[in-house]
């Protein structure tokens, strides 16, 4: 049962950061804010799509240190960056490590909901990507080891009959290993199983 | 009785002496032994105009001059004595009163009476001796004269005879060697003669009594007795000795020490001038009225690269690049009519020619000279190409100094502007995040008066503290006229000119300064004066550079305004600004193909800012006058 979205805000400015609370609760949405990254990191991160408004100058670590320091914690929340006086380079910095839209202080209002919006669709759909991999992980794990190795050479497009002259076994053991993986892994065809394979061997998160 | 009466007494005639007497032409008188007189002649009473009856007894004493009669009788009487011939000399007076001189002697003559009884007489003779007399005083006197004028001569006079030994010299020439004259009578000339002027001396002298000449004169040493050494000019003569008398050498000594002394100070003056001259670093040229080049000391060489033989006669303008040639041609001539000065004379800067063709700067002093009604210019010229190159460095050092001045101010106001930006965009954003939540809310008809209330009272706050921000740097921008201070301008003026130096030398500029020394101070950013005199300058410049068939010539001037305040004006014989006068001065306007047309809209800022104007005339006849004034500070002397 996944929580509704989280806006967290980070600014040092007391009147922006309450402002900003205001602003996007106005439109419903759940908002914590703190003044300072090392705030931030003191709390447990919520298991719910959630995303990050920061302010770039900040009092101790910057907001685009803050960035670098979030993803080394394997922390991808998306992040929208808001600044008193921005100029290009900091922004190209900013955008190039994933940041979801760079704002200058004042902002249309739109603009800021917007991109919250858009951030958060984005964090869900990672966090629904992260959950069906695990799923699908957790189906793998419960194979056999026989069971894995078949379908790992299905997948790679064998027939039966080879896979059971390489396992030197019999043609209808493989088919019972083969149908008994499908089962467990939920898959209604092989093309199915090969998308969920593929998925799996391209999770490997950094 | 006495051998010569006894004589007398031989004869036994009867003798009229009277008579006898008579017919002599000189003066006679007759006496008796003891002197007194019988009679005297004619000729005695026609000389003296006296009757017998004065002359008879001692009577005729008295026509001898009472001056002479001690003498005479004292003699007469020691002859008489004596038995001894009498003579004597005595003034005898004549009938008009005056004395003639007379020798007079004394004869013993015997006179025999009618009876003939013989009795001794003398008779006493008046010979005129008064012509040989004076003849003889007049050569005393003169002999006597020429003593004095020969002792007292301040010339020294010498003689000496053939063995070269003094017998005759001066006090002048005894106080000249310092030996008495009886030391002096030991001694030899060549005794005397410093020993390097003995051998010419002695040839001399041989050619003299060799009859080869009458006369010479040398300049000679003698030494002293004391040992020093005195110059002297002689004059030396052989003369003939009159009546057979030895030939001798008459000098005339002149002592020439003091002149030689002079000589040889000025000739050691010359020598060191020549050698100042011969070795100076300096390239040292004379000229003539007429600018041909009379010498050249070596170091034109080394300067010009010509060999100063090869310049003699040459103009002097063949040193100087063809551009500067009728200036000065002008300017020579002018100051040789009206003796009006051009340029400074003292440390000019000028452009060199090289013999290879090349331009160099110089630095030139003059000196005038009129010897023997010709005037002679000396120049002195000194290479300045190291001393400008170093002056370039450093003005150019200086340059990026001043550039980077201005880059750290305007990083400065960058920096200023995004803490600006920073302080009011806070608030700002707060404002309008609070703002536009209302909004959503009340569109939604979802807000509570207290939420609004809050939000309301946040806008208020934050509206608040962005004024105070505006406040907070209104502060600190009226603290920025700190930077300001009391300078001279004319030193502002002179930092700038180094930096345009190479402009104006590399466009062929002539820069004529007319700085007025006692300037008030004015309170001014060093650095924006800076701009504003440098875009002036070089707008002067840029506006010459198409300017072919005239002098570009820039003047820059400072003086005191009819307000009392500084004025400064930047004068160029450019193309001038012709129709577009009225525009120079709004912003992005420009006749420069890559102006930006903001130096002289922003250059009227910052003098505006400082409390001055700055305005543009054209200039008669050519180019255009920016004048600017900036007021007096206060406290400053007018």
């Amino acid at each position: 049962m996944t929580q509704a979205p989280v806006v967290f805000v980070v600014d040092d400015d007391p009147s922006v950061r309450s402002s900003l609370k205001f602003l996007m609760s106005s439109v419903g949405l759940q908002v914590e804010s703190f003044d300072s990254a090392d705030a931030l990191l003191q709390r447990k991160l919520p298991d719910a799509p959630s995303c990050l408004v920061l302010d770039v100058r900040l009092r101790g670590l910057s907001g685009l240190d803050f960035q670098r320091e979030l993803a080394a914690r394997n922390c991808h929340m998306p992040i929208i960056f808001i600044t008193g006086h921005g100029d290009i380079p900091m922004s190209v910095r900013a955008m190039k490590a994933g940041a979801i839209e760079f704002l200058t202080k004042p902002f249309r209002d739109q603009d800021l909901l917007d991109a919250v919006r858009i951030a958060l669709e984005k964090d869900r759909e990672r966090r629904e990507r992260k959950k069906e991999v695990s799923d699908l992980k957790e189906r793998f794990n419960s194979l056999t080891p026989r069971e894995q190795k078949v379908i790992s050479m299905v997948v790679s497009g064998m027939l039966n009959k080879q896979i059971a002259d390489q396992l030197g076994t019999a043609e209808n053991t493989v088919k019972v290993h083969r149908s008994r993986a499908m089962e467990k892994m939920r898959a209604q065809s092989v093309a199915e199983l090969v998308k969920m394979i593929d998925k799996l061997e391209s999770s490997v998160e950094p | 009785m006495t051998a010569e009466a006894q004589g007398v007494g031989r004869s036994t005639e009867p003798i009229d002496l009277q008579a006898l007497v008579e017919t002599i032409p000189a003066l006679v008188v007759c006496a008796l032994a003891d002197g007194s007189a019988e009679f005297a002649n004619r000729a005695w009473h026609e000389y003296t105009g006296c009757s017998s009856p004065e002359l008879t007894g001692w009577g005729w004493h008295a026509t001898i001059h009472p001056d002479d009669l001690p003498n005479f009788i004292q003699e007469w009487t020691v002859a008489t004595a004596a038995g001894k011939p009498f003579e004597t000399e005595a003034r005898v007076r004549r009938a008009d009163g005056e004395y003639q001189w007379f020798a007079i002697r004394k004869a013993l003559a015997v006179s025999r009476d009618q009876v003939g009884e013989p009795s001794l007489r003398a008779l006493i003779a008046c010979e005129d001796i008064h012509e040989r007399r004076q003849a003889q005083e007049r050569l005393q006197q003169s002999e006597q004269r020429w003593q004095t004028a020969f002792e007292n001569s301040a010339i020294g006079i010498m003689m000496r005879d053939r063995a070269d030994r003094f017998f005759a010299a001066n006090r002048a020439f005894r106080d000249m060697l310092g030996y008495t004259e009886s030391e002096l009578y030991q001694l030899c000339q060549l005794d005397v003669t410093y020993e390097e002027d003995r051998e010419l001396n002695l040839e001399l002298v041989g050619e003299l009594w060799a009859g080869k000449r009458q006369h010479f004169q040398i300049e000679k040493r003698y030494r002293r007795k004391d040992g020093t050494l005195v110059w002297v000019r002689n004059n030396v003569t052989l003369v003939p000795g009159t009546g057979g008398a030895a030939f001798f050498l008459f000098t005339i000594v002149e002592d020439i020490t003091e002149r030689k002394k002079e000589e040889s100070e000025r000739r050691s003056i010359e020598q060191r001038y020549r050698v100042m001259v011969e070795t100076a670093s300096d390239a040292v040229v004379c000229i003539d009225e007429k600018g041909a080049i009379l010498l050249a000391n070596p170091a034109t060489t080394k300067v010009f690269g010509y060999d100063p033989a090869d310049l003699i006669g040459k103009p002097l303008t063949m040193l100087m690049p063809e551009y500067l040639r009728k200036l000065h041609e002008d300017g020579f001539r002018r100051y040789a009519a009206t003796g009006q000065r051009h340029i400074n004379w003292q440390g000019t800067e000028l452009t060199g020619l090289r013999k290879n063709g090349e331009e160099f700067p110089v630095e030139i002093s003059f000196g005038e000279l009129t010897a023997d009604g010709h005037r002679i210019f000396t120049g002195f010229v000194r290479d300045i190409s190291e001393r400008k190159q170093a002056e370039e460095l450093r003005a150019s050092l200086y340059a990026t100094q001043l550039e980077l001045a201005q880059v750290s101010r305007l990083t400065t106001m960058g920096e200023l502007a995004a803490s600006i930006a920073h302080e009011v965009n806070q608030p700002l954003t707060a404002v309008t995040n609070n703002a536009n939540a209302c909004l959503r809310l009340l569109a939604r008809r979802n807000l509570d008066p207290e939420v609004l209330h809050r939000a309301l009272e946040e806008i208020v706050a934050d509206g608040t503290r962005a004024s105070a921000v505006i406040a907070r740097i209104r502060a600190f921008i009226k603290k920025a006229p700190a930077e300001r201070k009391e300078l001279d301008i004319n030193d502002v003026i002179q930092e700038v000119l180094a930096l345009a130096r190479r402009e104006l030398s590399e466009n062929r500029v002539l820069l004529e300064l007319e700085l007025m020394k006692t300037l008030p101070l004015v309170l001014v950013d060093r650095v924006q004066l800076q701009q504003v005199l440098l875009n002036l300058i070089m707008n002067g410049i840029e506006a010459m550079t198409a300017v072919t068939d005239r002098r570009r010539t820039l003047w820059v001037q400072s003086h005191v305004g009819e307000a009392g305040d500084v004025l400064v004006a930047v004068r160029d014989s450019g193309s001038g600004l012709g129709s577009e006068g009225d525009h120079v001065f709004t912003p992005f306007f420009t006749t420069k193909t890559n102006g930006m047309g903001m130096g002289l809209s922003i250059s009227r800022s910052l003098v505006e800012s400082h409390g001055g104007r700055l305005w543009a005339t054209p200039n008669s006849p050519h180019g255009a006058i920016f004048s600017f004034t900036l007021p007096a500070a206060a406290g400053s002397p007018p």
